[in-house]
């Protein structure tokens, strides 16, 4: 088989391009659903059964349906009936923010519950209001147990960013498969769109596992 | 100092506080004894209303603290609790476990509070952890960083429950000597302890509670060595 590094070089300046957009795409995606998932755990965690349901199936519809079909979704349906059009860049960013913010939420709420209930008990009994509790004493800890899986979901989404080439983001796949059929050529195309997200995950793990060890994650 | 009127405490079903009336006088050393599950703890957090109060009234220095419309957080900062399990901050230094609260409760500027909780830590012998964090600390240190932490709020009251009960014994009796201090003091405070050496030498009063029930309350000498109740003499003849 006669492997064609020309292909690889000519495309290389896009490839990089693309993974620019990825990574820009997963930042977002994983920060704007650090914020909402976190009002949406706070939301799942009502006493109120009425406060609670729609965060409830916000979090099951997310998380119960497949992320392409929320993709189209959005990009074809909700974005354009919202806003008059959406650009594909968009509606990736939107459909992997809430995608994450539903699993981000359920990470949130895992390490919230985890606290033990010793810690809110002597907060308030100093004289601490919800809000101090939940700020001072309650989040620090949560946020830290919750850093090994936001990671995790981190690395999820970057690998599922690529799903924006199903609807012409112009991501590291995109032009993985614009070299393919411009050479009718798959091997080296998608080998190299292989590699990419293999070297971003990697790094991304290497990065994570830093942090973890710089906080001191137990 | 704490009057406390026909209290009543359920959990769904099961009623915990049957009917409990105690007053405390400013000053005092009401040390709380029973056999587990007798509703000891559950008293102890009506009293700052961690749990809140099915029936009956307490007043706490002139305040109807059972009332509806009370500031709760206010209350608590006038009632300080200390618990078995230390329930330090883990994220926080021994510092900034003591000045969290005075900073946010009480408004005090950051020195201010790190000055009080400097002279609060030299109190009970702790001043060298200051910047440790409390996972670095024995139990015995937790404890007393926890009474120093309640007594940053310059309490009224002092609520302890079992707080040498998950010590090692050989670090009860530094714990034990803070809170005779403090009872030297003058500071009121509310006990529950199985440490019945403790309850005799510091306590001004011995209330022995079962099912719910205050059954019997008496100076701890009394108490200890001509008790009434049938129950009374059972329970101490297991723990003497
Ligand atoms: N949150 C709760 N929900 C339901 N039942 C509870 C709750 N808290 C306490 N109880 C019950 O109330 C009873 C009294 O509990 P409490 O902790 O006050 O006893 P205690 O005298 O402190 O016992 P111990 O010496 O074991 O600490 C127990 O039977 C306990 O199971
Ligand atoms: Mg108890």
């Amino acid at each position: 088989m006669n492997f064609r590094f020309d292909i690889i070089q000519e495309y290389l300046p896009f490839f990089l391009q693309g993974m620019g957009l990825t990574i820009l795409m997963s930042v977002i995606g994983v920060l704007m659903g650090c914020i909402l998932g976190f009002f949406i755990a706070l939301g799942k965690m009502s006493p109120i059964l009425i406060v609670r349901l729609p965060f409830i199936w916000y979090i099951n519809f997310l998380r119960g349906t497949p992320l392409l079909v929320q993709l189209f979704l959005f990009h074809f349906a909700v974005l354009p009936s919202l806003l008059g059009e959406t650009t594909p860049v968009l509606s990736v960013i939107v459909t992997l923010s809430l995608n994450s913010s539903a699993y981000v939420a359920e990470i949130f709420r895992a390490g919230l519950q985890s606290i033990d209930k010793g810690q809110a008990e002597a907060a308030h009994s100093l004289g601490m209001n919800k809000v101090q509790v939940m700020w001072h004493v309650l989040l620090p800890q949560a946020f830290k147990r919750s850093i090994p899986p936001l990671g995790n979901e981190f690395i999820v989404l970057l690998k599922d960013s690529s799903l924006g080439a199903m609807i012409a983001a112009q991501d590291v796949l995109y032009w993985g498969r614009a070299a393919s059929n411009e050479y009718l050529k798959v091997w080296e195309p998608y080998l190299m769109v292989a590699l990419i997200y293999l070297v971003l995950t990697l790094s991304l793990t290497y990065l994570l596992n830093y942090i973890e060890k710089r906080l001191d994650v137990k | 100092m704490i009057s406390v009127k026909h209290l009543r405490k359920t959990f769904g079903e099961t009623e915990v506080l049957k009917d409990i009336s105690m007053d405390i006088h400013s000053q005092e050393v009401v040390v709380v004894i029973g056999p587990s599950g007798s509703g000891k703890s559950t008293f102890l957090r009506c009293l700052n209303l961690i749990e809140s109060v099915t029936d009956g009234s307490i007043v706490i220095d002139g305040q109807e603290i059972t009332a509806s419309g009370v500031n709760v957080n206010t209350l608590r900062t006038e009632v300080g609790m200390v618990f078995q399990q230390f329930n330090l901050f883990p994220h926080k230094t021994v510092l900034e476990n003591i000045t969290l609260p005075i900073v946010t409760v009480r408004k005090w500027k950051k020195h201010q509070a790190e000055e009080k909780a400097m002279d609060l830590l030299q109190k009970v012998g702790l001043l060298e952890k200051a910047s440790a964090y409390p996972d670095s600390l024995s139990g015995g240190q937790k404890q007393r960083v926890a009474i120093a932490r309640a007594l940053g709020m310059e309490p009224k009251v002092m609520l302890f429950d079992e707080p040498t009960s998950a010590l090692d014994p050989e670090m009860v009796g530094e714990v034990l000597g803070v809170m005779k201090q403090l009872a030297e003091e003058g500071m009121t405070m509310v006990v529950v302890t199985h440490e019945m050496g403790f309850a005799r030498e510091v306590g001004d009063r011995v209330v022995f509670m079962d099912d719910g029930y205050v059954v019997e309350e008496k100076p701890p000498k009394e108490l200890f060595e001509k008790p009434e109740h049938e129950r009374t003499k059972a329970f101490l003849s297991k723990v003497l």
